[in-house]
């Protein structure tokens, strides 16, 4: 089994690179497959936060790297899930503590038991994101509505054009207010999509659930009725290569609506 | 906050103060800022009900701070009256901004002192036995738990201030430990045991030496998020240990404030090693070759401030971690 490896990234921080990353590995292993999560964070991790774990963390990539432990002893199994697991980041190092040959080989080894590897990688463009990037052959680009973002995904963009290990690229557009682009003060999906004129995997709507969910240590694709969660559960079906229509975000809010509202999916789906 | 315009001055809006204290609080830190000197005031104070002796104070206040009122803005009918007794103009404020000026962080940040982190400092022993002599007095009142209170402290305070060797207190606090006042429970929810296997550093094996015969070393210090402190004997932290702090020592941790992050004793094997702590909320708790971690129903990923502190000590027992509270006995 060669599975395949992701990298998460945007360049800018506090877009949403670990909350994207937590997601859609919880939704893929929702659905089935062997997941291993890694935060390449190193010494700001948050990975293990978002998903609960930060108490059972005994090994991190560190210790794996200076060969104080095995690869298997360091993956730290979700607590729901037993098809998701978290490779932690060291707390107490910093960035210096991995070469991108380090982490490519973690990777190789990693992709031959898990369908998907995902590889969190922290902001900027130094060394941290050239070893993130360093083991994977697909890239998801996370970004919102913002000029400062965006001008970072790009530049993003570029570099990851530039490796020729990286073979696709997918764009996320994370914390989208609909009601701000309705009124015009808030870039539409489109316009971001043109000017970063990069294929779309998904659209992820503004949440007050994240916070809560973050701070709960639980993702929000758990909570079946949550938009963002169920936005992404979308992306990963979208991984998995299946074609969802991106989810309509305005939709009506009155009761009468949304029953005409749900006619009307149901007519699609017929 | 309303903006308006008085010649030569300010207004300052009261109207937000829930009571008089309130009001006069919040003046008052305003009318300390240095620019106020000489300013003629408006005030602005809402609907509250002022009486004459009151608006008399608050006038004598401004006043004394070198300032005049040039004129009050109210809804409150009593107060108007109060005011016209006094011959303070009462007035609408109008349009056009001038700085106004509230009980702001600006105001309060003056006043404040920055925050001095101490360095983390070899503590000479005159200076350690100076806050045992201290505490003695506060340790008293534990003793008396066992019910002979009222006579009992006056005379443990009589006592300790003739005599305070410091071998005595370590004597006293021996009994102290065994006497009834203190309830030992145990606490086994709060940690569950990881399936971690062999833990140790190969050719390292479990042994029980005396941490009481190692050196400490005192940390005077908060430690943060990705700082670790290690050493070989037992470590004392003066301050609290954060989540993800780690705090590795072969003999014994004591962390006098909250352990949030990862405590490791008897690091190199030493199963007689304990960890205790003002409010032990360790992520992991590490003895000799065990590790434990929080359970999952406590998980918060950040240290809760709290006033109540129920010291307690976690050691091994039978194979297990497992925690002692100190209680007192009410």
């Amino acid at each position: 089994m060669t599975g395949r490896v992701i990298v998460i990234t945007s360049g800018k921080g506090g877009v949403g690179k670990t909350t994207t990353s937590a997601n859609i590995g919880t939704a893929l292993a929702k659905d089935g497959y062997k997941v291993v999560l890694i935060d390449t964070d190193l010494g700001l991790r948050n990975l293990d936060l978002l998903l609960g774990l930060e108490n059972r963390i005994v090994y991190t990539i560190v210790d794996v790297i200076e060969e104080r432990c095995k690869l298997k002893q360091a993956l730290v199994k979700d607590k729901k899930n037993p098809n998701l697991s978290l490779l932690a980041a060291a707390q107490t190092r910093d960035k210096t503590a991995v070469t991108a040959e380090q982490l490519k080989e973690i990777c190789d080894t990693l992709k031959e038991e898990n369908d998907f590897v995902l590889v969190d990688c922290p902001a900027g463009i130094e060394q941290g994101f050239q070893n993130a990037v360093a083991g994977a052959s697909e890239a998801i680009v996370v970004t919102t509505p913002e000029m400062s973002a965006i001008r970072d995904a790009d530049r993003i963009i570029g570099l990851l054009e530039a490796k020729e290990e990286i073979t696709s690229y997918k764009l996320l557009l994370n914390r989208v207010r609909p009601s701000l682009i309705k009124s015009n003060e808030m870039m539409s999906v489109d316009d971001v999509v043109e000017i970063l004129s990069c294929p779309l995997i998904g659209i992820i709507p503004e949440d007050t659930g994240i916070i809560t969910s973050t701070n709960k240590g639980e993702p929000i694709v758990n909570d079946e009725d949550a938009l963002a969660g169920k936005a992404y559960r979308n992306v990963a079906l979208r991984i998995l290569g299946e074609e969802v229509p991106f989810l309509d975000l305005d939709e009506p809010k009155g009761f009468m609506a949304k029953i005409k509202n749900a006619f009307s999916k149901l007519k699609v789906k017929v | 906050m309303e903006k308006g315009f008085v010649e030569n001055g300010f207004i300052i809006d009261l109207s937000n103060a829930k009571n008089t204290t309130q009001l006069v609080f919040e003046l008052s830190s305003i009318m300390e800022h240095p620019d106020v000197k000489g300013k003629r005031i408006c005030l602005k104070l809402g609907s509250m009900d002022l009486k004459q002796s009151q608006l008399l104070s608050i006038k004598a206040l401004i006043e004394s701070m070198e300032a005049t009122i040039a004129f009050i803005d109210t809804k409150s009918e009593q107060t108007e009256a109060s005011a016209v007794s006094l011959g303070i103009i009462v007035s609408e404020i109008t349009k056009e901004s001038v700085p106004t000026l509230t009980a702001s962080s600006e105001t309060v940040s003056m006043d404040a002192e920055p925050v001095a982190v101490k360095e983390e400092e070899n503590e000479d022993e005159s200076k350690t036995i100076e806050v045992t002599a201290e505490t003695e007095e506060r340790y008293s009142p534990i003793e008396t738990a066992d019910g002979i209170e009222d006579t009992y402290e006056e005379e443990t305070t009589q006592e300790l201030s003739e005599v305070i060797p410091a071998e005595s207190f370590n004597n006293d606090f021996e009994s102290l430990a065994l006497n009834e006042g203190i309830l030992k429970t145990e606490d086994a929810s709060k940690y569950i045991l990881l399936d971690t296997g062999d833990v140790l550093p190969k050719g390292v094996e479990e042994n029980t030496i005396d941490t009481e015969s190692l050196p400490t070393l005192y940390i005077n210090q908060t430690l943060r998020s990705g700082q670790t402190v290690s050493y070989e004997g037992n470590i004392l932290i003066i301050g609290d240990a954060h989540p993800g702090s780690e705090i590795v020592a072969t003999g014994d941790i004591t962390v006098w404030g909250i352990l949030g992050g990862i405590a490791h004793a008897g690091s190199m094997g030493n199963i007689t090693a304990k960890v205790r702590a003002l409010k032990l909320n360790a992520i992991q708790l590490r003895i000799a070759g065990l590790y434990a971690r929080r359970n999952d129903t406590l998980n918060v990923p950040y240290v809760q401030k709290t006033n109540e502190f129920t010291p307690e000590e976690a050691q091994i027992e039978d194979g297990k971690i497992v925690i002692y509270k100190k209680l007192r006995r009410d």
